[in-house]
């Protein structure tokens, strides 16, 4: 029988994590008048998904599936279309970042994996609005307010993504997932 | 290919995309949209304001810099709306006296498709909040309190244009 890429454990493990991202961002709110600050939260959980996942494409099934969840939910300013394209590009964004750096147990690699990661979702909310004739970057200020955000909390998250996995193979949780198989 | 070589990669990466943003966006915002009859010389980048029909007035990022900020939390997902009121917006280009409280003030975004008229007396009324709230991509969106209004399927994404029309 042929061997499946993602065993149905990690499918679960996963789905799990695409869950806690919507339910981190409807959730979870930091009093912060700033772009892209849930980014702290769901770049962390990314990070964290392909860290217990470790095969490639683990971030972008998560973005993928977190999107699916949100478009659902009709989350997002700009409609399912945009939230859709943004989660998944995060995902897609972190898995080309993580083929390219190595491991997100690294705490180096984990920040800058998630900061190209959440700064994609900026880009496809920014395309989108670009392509559509939408008047992107009215304020300039706030473009790169906006800009400055998305690398900033993306990068915090991603540290604390690393920070989590490093504690969680400290607790033993990598030699307890590798018994159970 | 060494871990330093491919941080630097990465790196390297997100400067280019925050470069290609910054630099399309500077494009884009220099290429003037202003009809060649047009009476008034639009700004590059500013979102224009008709009068029955005439062009009267742009508005540009650097009006908002004289506007006092507002905010209120929405009732949908709890976040915080915060921007400038559209009336300040209008009575800096447009005297008051010319806007009645049955005048019916239009805000438009072209590329969605979507507009949402209301009358100055519900848009000059401080408890409506009808405001623009900053987009995270730089642009804006009409948000309120107003009860047609105070949803996200309901506010004007990408606001491009606002008409002002005298009953």
């Amino acid at each position: 029988m042929k061997q499946r890429y993602f065993s149905t454990f990690q499918l679960i493990l996963l789905a799990l994590f695409s869950a806690l991202v919507v339910v981190a961002k409807i959730a979870l709110r930091l009093p912060l008048q700033l772009s892209g600050h849930s980014g702290v939260f769901w770049m962390a959980l990314v990070i964290i998904a392909a860290g217990v996942v470790p095969k490639r494409g683990a971030a972008s099934l998560v973005g993928l599936t977190s999107g699916v969840i949100a478009s659902f939910l009709g989350m997002g300013d700009f409609g399912a279309l945009n939230t859709f394209l943004s989660y998944t590009a995060v995902g897609v964004g972190t898995d080309l970042m993580l083929l390219l750096l190595g491991s997100p147990e690294n705490l180096l690699i984990a920040t800058l994996a998630a900061t190209v990661g959440h700064f994609c979702k900026f880009v496809v909310k920014w395309s989108l609005g670009a392509i559509t004739g939408a008047p992107v970057g009215f304020v300039a200020l706030g473009l790169t307010k906006a800009i400055v955000g998305y690398i900033v909390f993306g990068a915090l998250g991603g540290l604390l993504g690393g920070l989590t996995l490093a504690a969680l193979r400290k607790a033993g949780f990598f030699t307890y997932i590798a018994e159970k198989r | 290919m060494s871990q330093r070589t491919r941080i630097l990669i990465a790196v390297l990466i997100l400067v280019v995309l925050v470069g290609a943003i910054l630099g399309i966006d500077a494009l884009r915002r220099r290429s003037s949209p202003t009809p060649a009859d047009a009476p008034v010389v639009l700004e590059a980048g500013s979102i224009p304001i008709y009068v029955n029909g005439t062009l009267a007035a742009g508005f540009t990022p650097d009006d908002l810099a004289e506007l006092e900020q507002v905010s209120f939390v929405d009732a949908e997902e709890g976040k915080t709306q915060e921007g400038w009121l559209l009336r300040d917006v209008l009575l800096l280009h447009l005297a008051q006296r010319d806007l009645d409280p049955d005048t019916l003030v239009t805000v438009i975004s072209t590329s969605r498709d979507k507009s949402a008229q209301l009358t100055w007396a519900e848009v000059d009324d401080p408890a409506n909040s009808v405001m623009f709230d900053l987009s995270g991509r730089g642009t804006l969106k009409l948000v309120s309190l107003l009860e047609r209004l105070d949803v996200r399927d309901e506010w004007i994404q990408d606001v491009d244009k606002i008409e002002v029309v005298n009953q």
